[in-house]
């Protein structure tokens, strides 16, 4: 591997502009809106999680080729996409025989999600959101719980500014999942919990619940957030993320536009206290609309 | 279908769905040529395509092609 370390952002932009073209196009156009502040905290996620790989004994490149394996994948489920108006799952037991139990899928997929992080730039407005979610709430939170943790990364911003005084748990269905988290979180503050959280019942309610990119992969989106409805204390507030329009292999909930989000929530018992919506593209929300762009939604919700 | 013809009928599609009244392809057309050609645009173009002419491609064809004759060839070959 031969990229420098001090500028491992600037090193994947290269290797995917030698290898997809089209891509690079869209990478190049989106990362220009940003400053340095955004390039010091990717390089800061990429520096850990190159680590975690150089312990799996792969490199960089390869983390490159999953995310562009999973971009050919988010390619060709669009196209059946715009074709068919739907999804091509509709079941969590179609999912879990293509997706999450077949090894060799989960093996690039779980890579890809985690470089995604940084080089889908929608997914950096909705970070700085959480984390000023976070910061307004936080002299309330004593119990945090994450549900689907997925690389750690929003559970150590809330460590770090909540403190390490507050109780932290992270639940999750997905063992490789756990294990990602485990080696990219820094910090021995959390508990991790490997269960499915409709089998999961603590002791003590939660005064913070996050949930980031769940609804969209069960059946039942309304049932899912009854459960954490039953989690959360009478003040305590949910932050979750689902996108609309995101066809993805593991992706069943089609959510067409925010107002079907907001009906989900409502019927779960929530009321919505704060929300941001992003597009993944950067373009005028006009043209957005007409290419059908997927749109990131966050909503910090209270109980009715 | 002769491909010159397909390479016109193609033309048509991406002056549509890029808005694009001026633009000429031809055979070595590359993305690097044509500024609003990138990857979310690209699906749209090959979901045009394929309702235009009646095919389908496959995800590896999706990906695959390096200018517009790869392009015109794989729908020539359907």
């Amino acid at each position: 591997m031969n990229q420098n370390q001090d500028n491992m952002m600037n090193y994947v932009v290269e290797q995917i502009s030698s290898k997809n073209q089209l891509h690079s196009k869209k990478i190049t156009k989106n990362l220009g809106k940003f400053d340095d502040a955004y390039f010091t905290r990717a390089n800061n996620f990429l520096k850990r999680y190159v680590k975690l790989l150089e312990n799996e004994g792969k490199t960089l490149d390869y983390a490159i080729d999953c995310y562009l394996q999973m971009i050919a994948d988010v390619n060709y489920e669009s196209v059946q996409f715009l074709q068919t108006g739907e999804y091509t799952s509709k079941s969590f037991e179609e999912v879990n025989k293509r997706v999450y139990d077949n090894p060799a899928i989960m093996e690039y997929y779980m890579h890809a999600l985690v470089m995604s992080q940084f080089l889908w730039t929608h997914h950096y407005d909705i970070l700085l959101y959480f984390n000023k979610v976070i910061s307004d709430n936080s002299k309330n939170i004593s119990r945090y719980l994450e549900v689907g943790g997925g690389h750690g990364l929003y559970i150590s911003e809330a460590i770090g500014i909540i403190g390490e005084m507050a109780h932290y748990d992270l639940v999750d269905i997905s063992k490789s999942s756990i294990e990602i988290a485990k080696k990219m979180i820094s910090n021995d503050k959390v508990n991790y919990m490997l269960t499915d959280v409709f089998e999961y019942f603590p002791e003590n309610k939660y005064d913070f619940i996050t949930m980031g990119e769940v609804l969209e992969h069960v059946e039942d989106p309304v049932n899912l957030l009854k459960k954490l409805h039953s989690l959360l204390s009478d003040n305590g507030k949910l932050f979750i993320t689902t996108p609309t329009n995101a066809p993805a292999i593991d992706h069943i909930y089609l959510f067409r536009n925010a107002d079907d989000i907001r009906k989900v929530i409502s019927d779960a018992g929530f009321n919505v206290e704060d929300e941001l919506c992003v597009y993944s593209e950067d373009m005028p929300a006009e043209k957005a609309e007409k290419f059908k762009v997927s749109m990131m939604y966050a909503g910090l919700l209270v109980k009715k | 279908m002769e491909k010159s013809e397909i390479l016109k009928q193609v033309n048509a599609i991406f002056v549509d769905i890029l808005d694009n009244e001026g633009l000429v392809l031809t055979e070595v057309t590359t993305a690097n040529d044509v500024e609003d050609w990138d990857s979310l645009t690209h699906i749209h173009l090959v979901v045009a395509i394929e309702k235009h002419f009646g095919i389908r491609f496959t995800s590896q064809e999706i990906q695959g092609w390096s200018n517009i004759g790869e392009m015109v060839d794989c729908i020539a070959s359907k």
